[in-house]
């Protein structure tokens, strides 16, 4: 379980990037998802010790993030956001000096490599230098690690971001084989829904909401959302598209007029919220 | 320390670099040996000893500065070393890692100016095992001044660019390629901020070229130890 206690940070520049944030994360795999510079990349950092808080704190597993760092830093794999291998060294080599890093032996290294490489199909490209890997294995590299490290926790920090969508299936298929607990941020919705138990709403260094897929979008039971790429008296308007909410038994009539129909997704949520930007 | 991760850091990196990337050893190697030609030209071949020496010392000072832009470009662009950062290794023994990769990197020279000096017969046993000594303890005081600026950075831009300037004031400027008893005594001290500047003058001391300064051992290791200080400081192993 991960615990944040009044976490606060407030960069030198005066920047706040997180703001007094208190929380429970108990479920196998948890998303936290918010826009650019809604905290996200802040506060897994914190909680991969990597950066200290200005005030608070936060415990994993009841390890303090200050006081414990040296035993977290041993159960904790955290892959950083747009992290990328060393192009001169082959995924084999990258996770034989990782592992060692982790406190393996040689042997031990080298088997429990071969075994990752193996489980996330890597393995006929362990001999070849990561530059010459395409996007989405150099993030399955990464998972790779974090797979042959046997580590309790992992944080994928936005591991898909910027993937091409057949990448992005095939990172998300190895995070799938993590047997770990799982931390991980993104700014897609569709990789919050399709990877996580619990969701956590983050914007402007604060969370916003905070649970499971269908208690969050709760309030929305029964509805839908009409939208119209023409302006209509009374609509909610994001960029070119116009919109509301209405009953779900509504929706025939709203065809008939030539209006679209979508389900409710998490996106709606963030409407709700006020965090995206909508014109009424 | 993480003895394995040092090792395994040292072998992969420094003699995979080696093998895939050997445009980068001729490239480290082509300004000692520009100033070895030049020095024999200019000398007509009476300070070959001084040049011999100094590309030894001036070969390993550059290969470490230039461990700055590794050290950065795995901070700000990889995000290796936030990946490190959370494991069993230290800042030390990423560190040491990383400066055993030179080391290793910088075999190839190493044994091209050591069939120079076997040629020229410039050392001797005991001082060629002293030259390992000093190129060692040179190696982690000048990869500890790179790792103080990788820290600094805070964007990869203009790294190479300074580790160019730096290469130069730290190690063209001071007396490696010339006798250290050219400069007035002050400015060889304002000069021992380099760990080139003692580590020349130690060896030309021992070559038998110059008068020994036992004083310059002791700048040396004092400026390891502090270099290194700083450098656990400045590598922002947790940042703040």
């Amino acid at each position: 379980m991960i615990e944040l206690q009044r976490l606060t940070k407030v960069y030198r520049g005066g920047q706040l990037a997180l703001n007094d944030v208190s929380a429970k994360l108990t479920k196998k795999v948890t998303a936290v998802i918010g826009r650019n510079g809604a905290g996200k990349t802040t506060l897994m950092r914190i909680l991969s010790t990597q950066l200290l808080p200005t005030s608070g704190t936060a415990t994993i597993n009841g390890f303090d993030i200050l006081r414990d760092k040296g035993k977290i830093r041993k159960f904790l794999v955290s892959v950083p956001q747009e992290g990328r291998p060393i192009g001169m060294l082959t995924p084999f080599e990258h996770l034989r000096i990782y592992l060692t890093a982790r406190g393996m032996s040689f042997s031990d290294a080298t088997e429990a490599a071969r075994k990752a490489l193996k489980e996330l199909e890597l393995w006929e490209f362990r001999d070849r230098p990561a530059d010459m890997l395409s996007g989405g294995m150099k993030r399955k590299l990464f998972v790779a690690m974090a797979i042959a490290a046997g580590a309790d926790y992992v944080f994928l920090d936005e591991p898909t971001t910027g993937l091409d969508p057949l990448s992005r299936i095939e990172v998300w298929a190895a995070i799938k084989e993590l047997r770990a607990d799982v931390l991980l941020t993104t700014h897609y919705m569709e990789e919050a829904v399709e990877l996580s138990e619990e969701i956590v709403f983050m914007d402007g260094g604060k969370i916003i909401a905070q649970g499971e897929l269908n208690s969050l979008l709760e309030g929305f039971k029964g509805m839908i959302r009409v939208e119209s790429s023409s302006p209509v008296d009374g609509w909610m308007r994001v960029g070119n598209i116009y919109f509301t909410y209405a009953s779900a038994d509504e929706a025939e009539a709203y065809l008939k007029k030539g209006f679209s129909i979508k389900q409710i997704t998490l996106e709606d949520l963030f409407i709700r919220h006020g965090v995206m930007e909508i014109e009424p | 320390m993480n003895l394995r991760f040092i090792l395994s850091m040292g072998w992969y990196y420094g003699f995979y670099s080696i093998i895939r990337g050997p445009s980068y050893v001729i490239a480290s190697l082509s300004m000692p040996m520009t100033m070895l030609f030049l020095v024999y030209m200019l000398s007509r071949g009476s300070l070959i000893s001084y040049a011999i020496i100094g590309g030894f010392i001036s070969m390993m000072s550059t290969n470490a500065l230039s461990s700055a832009g590794d050290a950065a470009f795995f901070r700000l662009e990889l995000k290796v070393q936030d990946l490190f950062v959370v494991s069993s290794i230290s800042s030390t023994d990423y560190m040491l890692g990383i400066m055993l990769s030179y080391l290793v990197f910088s075999i190839p020279g190493i044994a091209v100016y050591a069939a120079l000096s076997y040629i020229y017969k410039v050392l001797t046993p005991l001082s060629a095992l002293a030259l390992i000594a000093v190129i060692l303890i040179m190696l982690v005081s000048t990869s500890s001044i790179s790792f103080i600026l990788a820290g600094m950075l805070t964007h990869i831009r203009n790294v190479w660019g300074i580790v160019s300037i730096l290469s130069i004031v730290l190690s063209i400027i001071p007396p490696i390629f010339y006798p250290y008893t050219y400069l007035p005594k002050y400015i060889v001290y304002v000069l021992a901020l380099s760990p080139a500047t003692p580590a020349a003058v130690i060896m030309q001391g021992l070559a038998g070229l110059q008068p020994l300064q036992p004083i310059m051992a002791v700048i040396l290791v004092a400026e390891t130890v502090a270099y290194f200080m700083l450098a656990r400081k400045f590598i922002r192993w947790t940042e703040v």
